[in-house]
């Protein structure tokens, strides 16, 4: 046969190509609050390292960011908040939660599926760990299940400083 | 090949809405046509479009090596030097392509010939991989067509596998963002099917207008919610964007590109006379040169002039015996010209009918039919669907 054997939509249109909503798939990670954790549950010491590393050199880049210490604390709570490397434009210090655990980065069926990334607890839920795009992973360390797109690597916020660079060009349709 | 009256479904306006299918009709006239179909045997899919597109696929390849060890090609094809490092990182770095559709004229009995590369923003995907499929389905089913057809199409299946390849590094940006332009029903329909089968291979996707793309302090693209951008399908001309004022940022922004830069070598109509000078009498190759090319005198009296970046038929010029025949309109030329032997569309019927073969991360994977009433494919042809009986 020289024709896909099925088609499906999932977002385009209806009707019988619909497939019935889903939740969304759950991947296996692991969540610990530092590397000997992470050892103690029987993962090797290297692997645990490097996604520590992992983690926290994501830390530094995908954090919350805020330009006053008490405008992280309000979030994050007293004494949960740290000096990022960066800085504003007018040279002004930035604020940013303090990393108090990491996720391991997680397979799925042999594929890597999510990057090791840094944890929080902000100040108005302190059993729950979240991502640094504020999803609540869970309260457990260990091995654990989260949602496939809350194991994929946190967005990274920033400020746009200009729009429009792109489009001058169609006055036409792209098609062709 | 031949050309059959078929019964059109009576629901099939019905049917395109609730597919999501929007632009079958334009300003009033009709896109989607199924009062005919196309049938072929399958030695005239399998031998004369299959295999010669997969041959074409790799003799492009190495026009693209060539390029990019050759700054005079990518001057001869107009690209602006300040995006050759650009087009060379994307290929020697295996950036991956998606897709593309080779055209051509055939007409059943002797080989395609190939017109030229839809590498970089093909459209008419949606319904080549979708509605035609629905069709066929239908057909069959009521009996408007022989039990026994097949379809050469399996693009669904092979862009949603294509996505699962790319998966791994796409997710470790997070996001695919999905890019077109404003106002155009076909392009947003052809990228909403895009992120349609890059959800089905496990992504997260996100729609964006290209004139709504940002950038920050360090010269990242960012989205409309200030997210970075880590991976950009964009159904927008490579040369467009080396136009823009966004386009110099590109090299520094860290993201990658689908199509990726290299493609920017292959839409362009100067693909066709360096296939021809690699690949001389090439039975699916057309003679054609840049124009001003001494060589092109070969050409005696009959050829067709193209500009090298023109889209949907626009400025393309017919010459028989030396004499203008036919001048389609459009805005095209600026930056130069091809000459191309002349060797017209076969008519079924009175239309001429256009055969685009669809290539999905380098594969050959099915076909489109468009017919027009001119000789000249434009952007108010009609697509027919198509159907395999031996």
């Amino acid at each position: 046969m020289k024709r896909s054997r099925s088609i499906r939509l999932v977002a385009m249109g209806a009707g019988l190509l619909l497939v019935a909503g889903c939740e969304e798939a759950k991947v296996d990670t692991a969540i610990f609050e530092d590397a000997r954790q992470c050892e103690a549950n029987g993962i090797s010491a290297e692997a645990c390292q490097a996604d520590l590393a992992r983690a926290r050199e994501a830390h530094v880049q995908v954090a919350p960011k805020y330009t006053s210490q008490a405008d992280c604390e309000a979030d994050f709570g007293a004494a949960q908040c740290e000096v990022a490397p960066q800085k504003t434009t007018s040279g002004g210090s930035v604020f940013m939660p303090l990393m108090v655990g990491y996720m391991m980065g997680s397979m799925l069926n042999g594929n890597r599926v999510g990057a090791a990334q840094p944890l929080y607890k902000s100040r108005d839920d302190r059993a729950n760990f979240r991502t640094a795009d504020n999803r609540s992973v869970g309260a457990t360390t260990g091995r654990t299940q989260v949602s496939r797109s809350a194991a994929a690597a946190p967005s990274v916020k920033t400020r746009t400083a200009s729009r429009g660079g792109f489009g001058a060009s169609a006055f036409r349709s792209a098609a062709s | 090949m031949e050309r059959i009256a078929v019964e059109p479904r009576e629901d099939w306006r019905e049917t395109a809405e609730t597919h999501g299918f929007r632009f079958h009709t334009f300003d009033g006239d009709v896109y989607w046509d199924e009062t005919a179909c196309y049938r072929f045997g399958l030695a005239e899919i399998e031998n004369d479009i299959e295999a010669p597109s997969a041959e074409i696929e790799q003799m492009c390849f190495e026009v693209v090596q060539r390029a990019v060890d050759d700054d005079a090609v990518l001057r001869r094809l107009g690209i602006p030097e300040a995006f050759w490092d650009l087009i060379a990182d994307s290929w020697r770095g295996q950036h991956k392509n998606l897709y593309g559709r080779l055209d051509f004229a055939y007409d059943g009995a002797g080989p395609a010939k190939l017109y030229e590369y839809n590498a970089d923003t093909p459209t008419a995907l949606y319904e080549s991989a979708i509605f035609q499929w629905v069709w066929l389905e239908q057909a069959v089913e009521r009996g408007i067509v022989p039990a026994d057809c097949d379809q050469f199409n399996s693009i669904h299946e092979a862009l949603t596998g294509a996505f699962g390849a790319m998966a791994p590094d796409i997710r470790a940006g997070r996001l695919l963002h999905v890019a077109c332009c404003r106002d155009s029903a076909e392009d947003e329909g052809t990228v909403e099917y895009i992120a349609d089968c890059a959800r089905q291979a496990g992504l997260e996707t996100r729609l964006i207008y290209i004139e709504d793309i940002g950038i920050d302090a360090q010269g990242r693209f960012t989205d409309l919610q200030d997210e970075t951008i880590a991976t950009l399908f964009k159904l927008y001309p490579w040369e467009w964007i080396m136009a823009d004022p966004f386009g110099e940022k590109i090299a520094s922004s860290g993201t990658r590109f689908i199509e990726p830069a290299w493609k920017a070598v292959l839409s362009n109509k100067g693909l066709m006379p360096l296939l021809w000078e690699m690949f001389e009498g090439h039975s699916n190759l057309l003679p054609s040169w840049f124009e001003g090319d001494p060589a092109a005198s070969a050409l005696s009296g009959d050829y067709v002039r193209k500009p090298m970046l023109s889209r949907e038929g626009a400025n393309v010029e017919i010459f028989e015996d030396g004499r203008r025949t036919l001048a389609a309109p459009g805005e095209y030329g600026a930056e130069g010209h091809i000459v191309q032997a002349l060797h017209p569309l076969p008519r079924f019927d009175g239309n001429y009918a256009m055969v685009g073969s669809w290539i999905v991360a380098s594969q050959p994977c099915g076909l489109c039919i468009r017919e027009d009433k001119s000789m000249v494919t434009a952007n108010d042809a009609r697509f027919l669907p198509h159907v395999i009986l031996d």
